[in-house]
This record gives C-alpha cells, structure tokens and sequence, in this order.
C-alpha cells in the first residue's frame, strides 16, 4: 500500500494543488493523511511518519508539499519501481550530489518531469530549477527537495526528521544525510511534479541563512576538532566572506545583465501601447474585453 | 598645474574613452602623459606617479582607467576647491563609508556620480545614485569618505610625492581600497566632490571570481587591526565562516531568483507585444501609424 501525506500550513494551498494530484493518483487501497502542520516541518512530518508506520502493507509512504501537485499518471507505479530496491532509503522528484549545504541545489542537480507554476507576472510555468544544469532521473543523490518525498517503509520505521532543526529549511537534506548514514540510498525518479510556487527560490533569507548555520553545524565535520578561533577557521573565514562579497557583487552583476536584456522589450512595449493609435482605440479594447469577461462569467454559471 | 594620466593597455579603449574626458577637462598647461603598460595597475600607476613627482608646478594628478570618460569640463576648477583644504590627498566621484573589504560599495555608499556604459544587449547607462542631483537619495553628498572608486582618481602633490600603490596586493583588484587607506593612515583626507564620469565597461563585475577573492583576502589581512572595520567581524572565526559560507549561499540564491524572474518577466512581454501588435485596434490603425510616421 503506497500512503500519502502532507502537513498543511495553508488549506487553500493544499485544496488548490497537493489535493487534486494525490486523488489522482491514489489507489484503491492507499491511505491518505492530510494533518494540520504542528511547529517545524520536522515535527509535522514524523507525526505523518508515526501514523504511517502502522501500517504492516506500507510499501512506501510519500510526503507531498502542500504546494506540490503530482501530474503523473504513472506515479504509484515509478514509486514501486524505485522503491523496490532494499538499499533505497528515499526517493524524490529532485535531488543533488555535491551540495554540501542547505544549497543542495549548488551541487549537480538531477531532475524528473518537474515544472514550476509561478503566479508571478501574470501566471506562467517553466521548468523547475531552470537557473542551473540537470540531469535527467533517476540518479543517486546525496540530498532531496522536500516537495515530494517517498520513504521505504524501513525509513518511515527507523529515521525520523529532526525536530531541532525548527527553522523551516534543510529538514529535507538532514533527513537524506540521515539515511545516508544509516548505509541506505537516496534517489532521484522520472516523477511528473507541478510546483506551484512564487519565483522567489528562497523568502527569508535571512531565517535560512540561519538554518544553513544549523546544519552546517550538525554535519560539517571538516574542522570539528579545530579551536573556533584557530587559523585553519580564520583562513575558512577570510575565503568564505570574499567569496560571500564575490556572490552578492556577481547578484547585482546579474540583475544588471537581467534588465538591460529586458530592456528593449520594455521599450518596444512601452512604444506601442503609447502611440496615438492605440490610446484611440482604448475604449474598443475595453469594450471587448467586458465582452469576454461576461461570456466567461455566463460559461462558468456565475452571477450574471 | 593639473596633470592628468592613463595607464594603457588597450589603445583604441584610450583613444574611445579616457582620451576625449581629458580632452575635455584639461587646460592649456595640463600635462597629459599616458604611456603604455603592461602587468599589474599598481606597478604601471607608480611608475606614472614617479614621473609626475617630478613636475614642479603640480597642483593635482588625475588618473584615469583607460575606460573612465570624464564629463565634466570643469573638473580642474573642482578639484582646485577640494583642494582648498590642505588635508585633502584624493579626491573622486564615488565613494563610501563604513567599508569592510574592497567591495566598497558593499559599504554606506555617500556619492557615485558616475554612469557604468554598457555595450551588451544593445547598450545602455546604469546610473549611479548621484549621476544626477534632481532627485538624489537622502544620504548622497560629498565629502569624506573611506574609500574611493579607483576609475578616476585625483592625487594631491604630497601625495604623488609620498604615498605608492602597494605592488604585493592583486594585480587589479583592490588597489584602490588600499591606496585610500594608506593616505588616510598619513593623515591625509579622502573625499568626494562634485564631478561626473562615464565609466565605458562590461555589467560583469567580477569577471575573475578567484583572483578578486585573493585580494580581498590580501587587503584584509594587510588592514585587519590597522583600519577600523577593514576585515573586522564579531565572533570566533568559526562563527564567521560558518556566517559567510551561509551568506554567499543566500546571495547565490538571490541571483537564481532574478533569473527566474528575467524569464517569467520576458515571457510576459512577448506576450503582451505580440497581444497588442496582433490585435485588431492595431491593424485597422496601420494606415495611422504609417501617416504619423511619414510626417
């Protein structure tokens, strides 16, 4: 029995995008735990996890983001394919090798048949994490995004997701490293996923750059037995604020690029829509655009 | 007398940019000497610093980059003023306080009265804060700062005559920083004044990401301790690496989130050309826009 859950912040969110894909994709005999979120991510998931591993048919149990929409019609059984494998802790949409962070995603990313559905600019989708390279799944991974995850039923028994970790960002990667340790596989898989999600990659960045520090501090091991004012630190820290500074410098490097390359576009833009011609013809545009509006409305039984 | 110099590397960059603002700027008497160089800026701006020593009547030395155009045909009747104070040893037209490290604008930026001309994407100026004064920020002025842009920088006689770029730095990165740090180590005051450049360059501000982190690190090892704030921090050096490891992350991840936002946002454009220029209030206003056109 393949069971699915989410740990719902927003039940408008989950309505809108986890709900319509899990009922699409469940079987007859699936078991589907929608809990209301309580504290961090990683006390809300092991609550889904605890009521999972009851189960003695569990084969896998796949944690869906609230925002994330499965569009796969084959999901269950790509979920039983990559879970077949004993040595398999966890599987997901998308996963990386070499991030070392809660940047997962500086590492080289390997990706299914993910897409991004973003609100912004009045709605569009492209692929997910379009910024950087990615190999197609399956691969081996070190770590996972959270927003679709399938554990084996040995993960869902055995590893829980670290609630200290109570900032909301890397609980994925902490629960992949998890499993890592514990000798089991982290994989990517072909998974059809909708993410439905603002452009922004991350909203806080300063409570993540906070998280990052937290599982730096849990896993980074490279100086573990060095004083924190060593030299070995010193010199760690001198690289790593230059090339902090190199990064926010190369940021505005890219906005810069960013807009001049928008920039003729806006112009041609702003050249059309300010001519004589088509400030005349406005109220024939709006004229039009009443009409289609009120054809909708009567199309979809609205208030008339 | 107020000379003016050019370290060149790329003639036609010269004779394009750096050329025609001295031009403009100069004074009969004004000498102009900008040789050929090759290697590091420091060596190359020493070697102009020693030859306009030597000049007796030098009331200011400008240094130019080979790309920096200056606009202003008065210049030299501004630097003469900022002058006026004999504390005064460089004078520029961007500059910040509160500086950490050679990414001076990362720190309290007072004045940038320059325009970055780019070639790419059919070109175009980004202005800096004060390259017009209609309407400035709050916190523009002129006036002391840490630190200058190196692009067009004014030395005082004393200091053409004492102080020397420091040659164990990078070969490009971070000279400046140091420079100003060394005149105001001897006393000296560095500040801003009221002149614009046009600074003729590429959007990419770190073209070479490894030897621009070296200098930073050099320059923050050289000022650490010796210039309030240059490499200073709060923590242990744990804590410090383990901050920046997390905020050069969170930077890269900014910049991922403006790519995205590029393609969504030029999605939507296109969209809305091809809307407008496909629709029917705009061909049946062609003949319109063709009359307007032809008149």
């Amino acid at each position: 029995m393949i069971a699915f859950g989410t740990a719902i912040t927003d039940s408008d969110e989950y309505r809108r995008h986890a709900q319509p894909g899990i009922r699409r994709t469940v079987e007859p005999d699936s078991e589907v735990y929608p809990f209301q979120a309580v504290g961090a991510v990683g006390r809300s998931n092991n609550l889904i996890l605890d009521h999972a591993a009851e189960s003695k048919e569990l084969e896998a149990l796949v944690l869906v983001d609230e925002k994330a929409e499965i569009s796969d019609p084959d999901f269950c059984e790509k979920v039983r394919r990559a879970i077949g494998d004993p040595e398999v802790g966890a599987v997901g949409a998308v996963g990386a090798t070499g991030g070392r962070s809660i940047a997962w995603w500086e590492g080289s990313v390997s990706c299914g048949a993910v897409t991004q559905r973003y609100p912004d600019y009045e709605g569009g989708e492209m692929p997910a994490f379009s910024w950087t390279e990615r190999a197609p799944a399956p691969a081996e991974v070190e770590a996972l995004d959270g927003l679709l995850l399938v554990l084996s039923p040995w993960a869902v028994r055995n590893v829980r997701f670290d609630e200290a970790l109570s900032l909301g960002h890397g609980y994925e990667v902490d629960y992949c490293m998890q499993l890592r340790s514990a000798g089991k596989q982290v994989t990517t898989a072909d998974f059809g996923v909708i993410h439905h999600r603002p452009l922004k990659v991350v909203d806080d960045l300063k409570l993540w750059a906070e998280a990052h520090i937290q599982l730096a501090e849990k896993w980074d091991d490279r100086l573990g037995g060095e004083h924190p004012d060593s030299d070995a630190w010193k010199q760690r820290a001198r690289r790593a604020e230059a090339e902090r500074e190199a990064a926010q410098t190369m940021a505005y490097s890219a906005a810069s690029t960013l807009d001049a390359q928008l920039a003729p576009l806006e112009r041609e833009l702003a050249e059309a829509t300010g001519t004589l011609a088509w400030r005349l013809t406005q109220p024939l545009r709006q004229a039009n655009q009443w009409r289609r509006s009120r054809a909708g409305r009567r199309d979809s039984g609205g208030p008339r | 007398m107020i000379a003016f110099s050019s370290a060149v590397t790329k003639p036609d960059v010269y004779r394009a940019c750096a050329e025609p603002g001295i031009e403009r700027a100069r004074e009969a008497d004004s000498v102009v000497h900008s040789p050929p160089a090759a290697g590091p800026i420091s060596t190359a701006y020493n070697q102009l610093l020693d030859t306009a020593a030597e000049l007796d009547d030098l009331e200011a030395l400008v240094l130019v980059h080979q790309d920096a155009e200056i606009v202003d045909a008065d210049l030299c009747a501004t630097l003469r003023q900022a002058l006026g104070d004999p504390d005064v040893g460089l004078i520029g037209c961007a500059g910040a306080v509160g500086v950490r490290s050679i990414a001076w604008w990362e720190g309290s930026v007072t004045l940038s009265s320059f325009a970055n001309r780019y070639d790419e994407h059919g070109g175009g100026d980004l202005p800096g804060l004060s390259w017009k004064w209609e309407d400035p920020p709050p916190y523009a002025r002129t006036g002391e700062v840490d630190t200058l842009d190196g692009f067009v920088l004014a030395l005082s006689p004393w200091v053409v005559r004492n102080v020397r770029f420091d040659e164990s730095l990078s070969p490009f990165h971070g000279y400046d920083l140091d420079f100003c740090l060394q005149v105001r180590a001897a006393g000296r005051k560095v500040v801003t004044a009221d002149f614009q450049a046009i600074h003729h360059r590429p959007l990419e501000m770190v073209p070479d990401l490894e030897e621009w982190i070296d200098a930073h690190v050099l320059v923050a090892e050289k000022w650490d301790g010796r210039a309030p704030g240059i490499g200073a921090g709060t923590g242990t050096w744990k804590e410090r690496a383990r901050r920046a490891e997390a905020e050069a992350d969170a930077a890269r991840t900014m910049a991922y989130s403006r790519q995205l936002e590029l393609r969504a946002r030029e999605h939507y454009l296109r969209n809305a050309i091809a809307e407008t220029t496909e629709s029917v209030s705009w061909r049946i206003t062609a003949p319109l826009r063709r009359l307007v056109r032809s008149r």
